[in-house]
C-alpha cells in the first residue's frame, strides 16, 4: 500500500503532471553544473569523454544455459553467451568451425532424453549431479572469454554484479564466488535476485514475476522489491526442448509411434533449440476455434532427419503441439499433477493464492513474464486467460472437492430454509475484483471490504495520485533482470549482498555470518550501507 | 582431437591445484575438530557431505590420481604446447588461466584503426568507423552506392557480398559513405515514437565525443529537449506503439532518478538526483527498499515508522515512465506473421544472429547491422608472482611482441608421428604409415615421440604413463639429454652417438623403449601402441600398450617398460580417440639467476638444478570401430 501513499510528494506538486517532466523542468531553472550524467546513455554508459569512469560496474546474468554480460547504465547486455559442447572444446581445437557444431546434424545414435540437454547446461540445481570443479572450470572459462572478446576491459578491475536465482545451492554459489575471486581480483562482488530486478525493469515494485526458465518455472511474488513467496514447477524450456526433441525425432523417423515409444532422441541439440526458438508458439486457447483453420497450413523447416540440406513440411499447429503439453498439460487433471508439476496457469494461480489479500490484488495487475519461454508468442495471453478462468472458477479460495460440495449443498438445503440470515453476511463483492460464481460459498479472503473511513480519508488526499491499478488480471513487459540490475547499479544503488574480497577470501561463505534472526532489520540494512564490516547471503542464505 | 592425427596436449599444471574454497577449507576443519560453536543444523549436514566429500577428494590426491585426457574436465586444462607461456620467475608453465590480462590496445580488426580507451565505451566496444558485418552471415558489409552507373553518388547502402544482403532490405539508405556508424545510430535511435529520448541521447553521445568541450551546448539541447517533452507530453496515449528496449530503459532511469531524487530529504540538493543519496536516512531506507530478500521481508515492515513521513516512491505510471503493458494484439500477430507464407524458416532470426541483436528481435527484418567488435592486445602477467610474460607492441599493424615468453622455448616440442612399419616388415620406407584416423583395434603399432629442447642448457626428461588398469605398476623411464644447441652449433659437430643410434635402428627393428633417433638437440623414442577394441556394446576397457625407452647422451642405461593404457568408455563423440597420457618430468641445471645476465660464454660456477613436471596428452589415432 505504500505505492498508493506518497502523501508528501504528493503534496510538493502542484500540478497534476507527473513528476518526472515536473521535476526535469524544474531542475534548470537553478544555476549548476551540466548534468552530464542526468540523461541515460542507452549505448554508452561513461559520460562522454571527460573523465573516464573506471568504476562502472560489470553486470553478469547467469543461469543454467546463457550467461549475459555488459555495463551497468546499458539497457542490454553487451553479449549472451551460452554453456555449450562447443563452449567446452579443448583450446585449439576447431572442429566447431570445421563440422559445424555439434548439434547441428543428426545424432549418430539416438540418446536419452535426459543425456540429450546436459552436455548444454552449466549446472542443475540439483547439485548431487553436478560436477562443481567442470562447473568451475566452465564459468572461468566463460568469464575469460567474455572478457575479452565482448566486455574488452581488464578483468576484476572494477565492481562485478551478479544476477542469479533467489534459489541457489550453497555448494554452487561457494564455487562461483571463490572462481571467481580466487581468479580475479574483483574488489567486491554484489549479488542481486533476478525476480527483483525483472520487477524494477518493469518500472514496478510489487509484481507477480514468472519466470520461464531452463530447468523450472517460478512465480515469484515481489512486495515492495521484496521477495514474499515463490513457488516453482518443472515445467519449462527444458521439458520443452525435449518434448520438441521428441516430436522432431518422430517426424525423422517415418515410423513415427516407433520413435516416441523409446524415449529417446536423434535429432541434433542445437538444430531443435533453433527451431523452438524460431517456430514455438501457442495456441490461444486448448483445441478450440483455431485448430481447425491452422490445421492444414504447413511450415517448411530443415529437415529433421538432415538439417543441412533438405527441408520438411510441418503442419503450423504441430509446432504448437509441444508447448501446449509441456506447460498447460490439458489432458491431465489438476489432481493428477504433482506438487512440482504443476502447469504454468495453476501455478501462477496457487502463488497468487498464498499470498495476502493486499498483497495479492497488487501483484495479480502486475504480472510479469521474463525468461526464455516468455518469448513464444501467445504463450503469456494463454496463460493469463487460464488463470482467469481458474479464477472465475474457484474464487480465491483453496478449498474445493467433492466434499466441499456436499457440504455446500448441505448448507444450501439449510439455507433454503432460513433464507434470511444467511444471505446477510456475505460481504458485498467487490467491483474490481473477478466476479465469483455465486454457488460459491462466501469467502472472505477474496474481497475487498468496503470502503473504510480510513481508505477514504487516503483517497481524498491523494486525489492528484492516479490510484494503483489493483485486483485485475494484467501484463506488464519487463526489460528482464539484466536490465534491471543494469538500471540498479547506475542509480548507484547498492545491493543488500554484497561480499567482499578480503572477507570471502578469509572465511567463503561462512562468513556471511550476520545471524538474520537476532540483529534488528534496521542494522543490517546501516551495516551494509556504511561500514560493511561484515556481510551476509540476505536471501540467498 | 579436433587437430589432425598425431597431435600433442599439454596439461598446465594448474589444473592441479583446484580453486581454493575458503568455505570447505574452513567447513571442514571445523568439522574436523569438532568445534566447540555448531554450525545451525542444516549447515551442518552440508558440512558433514562436504567433509566427507573432501576426504574423499584428499584420499584421491593421496593416491597421485593420473591425468585422464577423457574427463570432461580435462577439456579446460588442456593446451596445444603453442599455447602455452612460461613464467621465468615461478619456473611454471602457464596456461590462459594462470595469467592475468591487460589490455594495451583495442582496434578494430577489419580497419585496423586503433581506438583511444576513452572511445571504447562510448562506441559500445564496436567500431565506430564504417566497418560492419552482415547481420545474416557476418560476413563485412561494403559501402556502395545505390547508384550502378558507376559515377559514385549517394545514397549508399551496406551490402553483403557473400549473401547478398543490403541495408535497403531493411530500407536503411545513408547520405554520405563517411561516418555511416553515427548515421545509422540516428537513423535507428529515431524511429522509436517517444523520440526525444533517444535521438538527443544519440546526438549527445555523437557531440560529446566530437567536441569535448560542448558540454554548454548539451545544456541549451537538455533545455530545448525538455521543452518538446513537455509539450509533447499531453498527447501521450496509450495505444502508441512501444518504445523500443533503448528508449523505455532511458524512460525508467529517468523515472528513477526523478523518483530517488524527490524521495530523499533534500530535494534541493543536486546531489541527491546525482547520486541517489545523500543523507543516511536516505541511504538507509533506500537500502532497505531494494533489499530483495524473502528473508528480510519482516525487517522493514517491523520497524517503526519514521517520524515525519518521508515521500515514498512510486511505480512507474505511465508510458513516459517507463511503464509499458503487455500488447493484446502483438502476440496474434507475431504469431500470424509466423505463420503467413512470406515469413518461413529463413525469415525469422536465428539464436546465433539474435544474440547480439537488441533483445527484442524476432524476425531477420528486425535485424541491423552490426558494426565490427572492436579487437584488444594484451600484455599478460603470470597471476601469482605479476612476471610479464606477453607484451605486444600497441600498434595494431604490429605483429611483433616486445615480451613473449612462450614456453615452448622452455619446455621440449614434443611431437608425434607413427613410425611408417608394422613389426614385421623391415623397410620404413617401403611399409604403408598406419591411417590415424583409422587404428585396428588390438594390433600394435609403433609412434615415435620426439622431444625436441630449444634450451641452452641439456635436459634430462623421464617420461611415463600411467598404470590405469589395476594390477599394473608403473614404471618411470629417462631419456635421453638434449645436448646443448648452441654448443655444438658452434662446435660444428654432430654427435656420433646420434648417428650411431639412427644406423642402428634402420638395421633392427624398432625395440619398444628405445631412443630410435637422436639429433643435436632433439630425440626421439619409439612407443608401442596397442589399441583397444571400442568398449562398443560392453562396457569393457581394453587396453593400449604403449611402451617407450631411451637411452640418456651420457650413456645411461634406459629402462624399458610397458604400461598399460586403458581406452575408458567415453560418452562422448571422441569415444574412439586414442589418447595416451603421459608424464612428463625434466630437470636441468640451469645457471643461476644472478649468472644469467653474465652470459652464456662465462663458465657459472653455481648451477641450480631445475625440474619441470607436468602431464602430456599424446593424441595417437582414432581406432576403428570393428576388426
Amino acid at each position: 500500500m505504500a505505492s498508493e501513499a506518497p502523501s508528501m510528494g504528493a503534496s510538493k506538486r502542484t500540478s497534476t503532471t507527473p513528476s518526472l517532466r515536473n521535476s526535469q523542468a524544474a531542475r534548470p531553472a537553478s544555476p549548476h553544473t551540466p548534468q552530464a550524467r542526468s540523461g541515460t546513455y542507452p549505448s554508452s554508459t561513461s559520460p562522454g569523454s571527460s573523465f573516464r569512469n573506471e568504476d562502472d560496474a560489470i553486470i553478469f546474468e547467469i543461469g543454467a544455459r546463457w550467461l549475459r554480460a555488459g555495463f551497468e547504465g546499458h539497457s542490454a547486455p553487451t553479449c549472451v553467451v551460452g554453456f555449450g559442447p562447443e563452449q567446452s572444446r579443448r583450446a585449439g581445437d576447431y572442429r566447431g568451425w570445421i563440422q559445424g557444431s555439434i548439434g547441428d546434424g543428426r545424432l549418430p545414435q539416438p540418446v536419452d532424453v535426459e543425456e540429450w540437454t546436459r552436455a548444454y547446461e552449466l549446472w542443475r540445481s540439483d547439485s548431487r549431479e553436478i560436477d562443481l570443479g567442470l562447473v568451475e572450470d566452465k564459468i572461468e572459462r566463460a568469464f575469460r572469454e567474455t572478457y575479452n572478446q565482448f566486455l574488452l576491459t581488464d578483468a576484476g578491475t572494477s565492481r562485478l554484479v551478479l544476477v542469479l536465482p533467489s534459489l541457489m545451492p550453497h555448494p554452487l554459489l561457494s564455487s562461483l564466488l571463490s572462481t571467481l575471486f580466487s581468479r580475479w581480483r574483483f574488489p567486491s562482488i554484489t549479488l542481486l535476485s533476478s525476480a527483483a530486478m525483472s520487477a524494477t525493469a518493469a518500472g514496478l515494485r510489487s509484481a507477480l514475476v514468472v519466470d520461464i526458465g531452463w530447468a523450472e518455472t517460478t512465480a515469484t511474488a515481489i512486495y515492495e522489491y521484496r521477495e514474499i513467496t515463490t513457488k516453482r514447477t518443472t515445467r519449462s524450456m527444458k521439458h520443452l526442448m525435449q518434448e520438441m526433441g521428441l516430436l522432431l525425432t518422430g517426424l525423422a523417423s517415418d515410423g513415427d509411434h516407433d520413435a516416441k515409444v523409446t524415449d529417446k532422441i536423434s535429432v541434433g541439440f542445437s538444430y531443435c533449440e533453433e527451431v523452438v526458438s524460431r517456430f514455438a508458439w501457442c495456441k490461444s486457447r486448448s483445441e478450440d476455434d483455431t485448430a481447425a483453420d491452422e490445421n492444414d497450413q504447413t511450415l517448411s523447416i530443415p529437415s529433421p532427419a538432415n538439417p543441412c540440406q533438405e527441408y520438411t513440411d510441418v503442419p503450423f499447429s504441430r509446432l504448437a503441439e509441444s508447448v501446449d503439453k509441456v506447460l498447460f498439460a490439458p489432458d491431465i487433471a489438476e489432481h493428477e499433477l504433482d506438487d512440482e508439476e504443476k502447469t504454468l496457469p495453476l501455478l501462477v494461480y496457487n502463488t497468487l493464492l498464498s499470498l495476502f489479500p493486499d498483497t495479492r490484488g497488487t501483484c495479480m495487475s502486475r504480472i510479469v513474464f521474463v525468461g526464455g519461454g516468455a518469448r513464444i508468442p501467445g504463450l503469456r495471453r494463454r496463460v493469463l486467460k487460464e488463470v482467469s478462468l481458474l479464477i472465475d472458477r474457484h474464487g480465491w479460495s483453496p478449498v474445493r472437492g467433492k466434499a466441499l460440495e456436499r457440504q455446500r449443498q448441505r448448507l444450501e438445503e439449510l439455507r433454503l430454509s432460513t433464507r434470511k440470515p444467511s444471505t446477510e453476511p456475505e460481504p458485498p463483492k467487490s467491483n474490481e475484483e473477478a466476479p465469483s460464481t455465486d454457488e460459491k460459498p462466501a469467502d472472505p479472503s477474496k474481497e475487498v471490504p468496503e470502503i473504510d473511513f480510513v481508505e477514504q480519508k487516503l483517497r481524498r488526499q491523494n486525489k492528484d495520485i492516479p490510484v494503483p491499478i489493483q485486483g485485475v488480471l494484467r501484463e506488464v513487459e519487463s526489460l528482464g533482470p539484466w536490465a534491471g540490475a543494469s538500471l540498479t547499479t547506475s542509480l548507484k544503488i547498492r545491493g543488500m549482498v554484497e561480499i567482499e574480497r578480503e572477507k570471502f577470501l578469509q572465511y567463503g561463505l561462512a562468513g556471511a555470518t550476520r545471524d538474520m534472526d537476532h540483529v534488528p532489520d534496521r542494522r543490517s540494512g546501516l551495516r551494509s550501507g556504511g561500514d560493511r564490516s561484515s556481510w551476509t547471503l540476505a536471501g540467498w542464505a | 582431437m579436433s587437430r589432425p592425427f598425431p597431435y600433442t596436449y599439454i596439461s598446465c599444471p594448474c589444473a592441479d591445484t583446484p580453486v581454493p574454497d575458503p568455505a570447505r577449507k574452513r567447513r571442514s576443519r571445523e568439522s574436523s575438530q569438532k568445534s566447540p560453536q555448531k554450525p545451525p543444523p542444516e549447515r551442518a549436514n552440508i558440512d558433514e557431505k562436504d567433509s566427507t566429500k573432501e576426504e574423499y577428494q584428499g584420499e584421491d590426491e593421496d593416491e597421485e590420481q593420473t591425468f585422464d585426457p577423457r574427463s570432461p574436465r580435462s577439456n579446460f586444462s588442456l593446451y596445444p604446447p603453442e599455447q602455452l607461456l612460461y613464467c621465468e620467475e615461478c619456473h611454471q608453465i602457464k596456461c590462459p588461466r594462470c595469467i592475468t590480462e591487460e589490455i594495451v590496445s583495442w582496434y578494430c580488426p577489419s580497419c585496423l584503426f586503433e581506438t583511444p580507451s576513452s572511445m571504447v565505451r562510448s562506441d559500445g566496444n564496436r567500431c565506430g568507423r564504417n566497418c560492419f558485418n552482415c547481420p545474416i552471415c557476418t560476413a563485412p558489409l561494403s559501402v556502395s552506392s545505390v547508384d550502378t552507373t558507376g559515377n559514385a553518388k549517394g545514397p549508399w547502402v551496406l551490402s553483403c557480398g557473400y549473401c547478398l544482403w543490403t541495408s535497403l532490405d531493411i530500407g536503411i539508405k545513408f547520405d554520405k559513405y563517411t561516418n555511416v556508424r553515427s548515421q545509422l545510430q540516428k537513423m535507428t535511435d529515431s524511429t522509436p515514437p517517444p523520440a526525444f529520448d533517444r535521438s538527443r541521447q544519440a546526438s549527445r553521445t555523437f557531440g560529446d565525443l566530437k567536441h569535448p568541450l560542448s558540454s554548454f551546448a548539451s545544456v541549451d539541447e537538455q533545455s530545448n529537449a525538455r521543452e518538446r517533452e513537455e509539450a509533447s507530453a499531453p498527447q501521450e496515449d496509450p495505444a502508441a506503439p512501444p518504445m523500443g528496449a533503448d528508449a523505455r530503459f532511458a524512460a525508467l532511469k529517468n523515472f528513477y532518478r526523478t523518483q530517488i531524487s524527490e524521495t530523499s530529504n533534500s530535494p534541493s540538493d543536486h546531489l541527491s538526483s546525482e547520486f541517489g543519496f545523500s543523507s543516511p536516512g536516505a541511504l538507509n531506507r533506500l537500502m532497505s527498499l531494494y533489499t530483495s530478500s524473502a528473508r528480510l521481508s519482516g525487517l522493514y515492515g517491523g520497524s517503526k515508522k519514521p517520524k515525519s513521513k518521508p515521500p515514498v516512491m512510486r511505480e512507474a505510471l505511465t508510458a513516459s515512465e517507463g511503464l509499458q503493458l503487455a500488447q493484446e494484439t502483438s502476440e496474434a500477430e507475431t504469431i500470424s506473421r509466423l505463420h503467413s507464407p512470406e515469413c518461413g524458416w529463413d525469415g525469422v532470426a536465428s539464436i546465433e544472429q539474435r544474440a547480439t541483436q537488441s533483445p527484442d528481435a524476432r524476425f531477420t527484418s528486425d535485424l541491423l547491422p552490426l558494426p565490427v567488435l572492436l579487437r584488444t592486445k594484451r600484455a599478460k602477467r603470470c597471476k601469482s608472482c605479476k612476471h610479464i610474460l606477453v607484451k605486444p607492441e600497441s600498434k595494431p599493424q604490429s605483429t611483433r611482441f616486445r615480451i613473449r615468453l612462450i614456453a615452448l622455448s622452455y619446455i621440449p616440442l614434443p611431437t608425434l608421428r607413427p613410425l611408417a612399419l608394422s613389426s614385421s616388415s623391415a623397410l620404413p620406407a617401403a611399409s604403408p604409415t598406419p591411417d590415424l584416423n583409422a587404428l585396428p583395434p588390438l594390433r600394435p603399432i609403433h609412434v615415435l615421440l620426439t622431444l625436441k629442447n630449444h634450451m641452452f642448457d641439456p635436459v634430462r626428461i623421464t617420461l611415463a604413463t600411467p598404470p590405469v588398469t589395476p594390477g599394473d605398476v608403473a614404471t618411470k623411464f629417462e631419456i635421453g639429454a638434449n645436448s646443448d644447441v648452441w654448443d655444438e652449433a658452434l662446435q660444428g659437430t654432430s654427435t656420433p652417438l646420434s648417428s650411431e643410434s639412427r644406423s642402428a635402428a634402420l638395421r633392427g627393428v624398432p625395440e619398444a623403449g628405445k631412443v630410435w633417433d637422436k639429433g643435436r638437440n632433439w630425440t626421439t623414442v619409439v612407443l608401442e601402441v596397442v589399441p583397444s577394441t571400442l568398449p562398443g556394446s560392453s562396457a569393457e576397457g581394453g587396453k593400449g600398450d604403449s611402451s617407450g625407452t631411451g637411452t640418456e647422451a651420457a650413456a645411461e642405461a634406459a629402462e624399458a617398460a610397458d604400461e598399460h593404457v586403458v581406452a575408458v568408455a567415453k560418452s562422448r563423440q571422441d569415444l574412439d580417440v586414442l589418447e595416451i597420457p603421459v608424464f612428463v618430468h625434466m630437470d636441468w641445471d640451469a645457471e643461476a639467476q644472478l649468472d644469467q645476465n653474465v652470459g652464456k660464454g662465462s663458465k657459472a660456477e653455481e648451477k641450480v638444478t631445475r625440474e619441470l613436471a607436468y602431464w602430456m596428452v599424446l593424441g595417437v589415432g582414432r581406432i576403428q570401430p570393428s576388426l
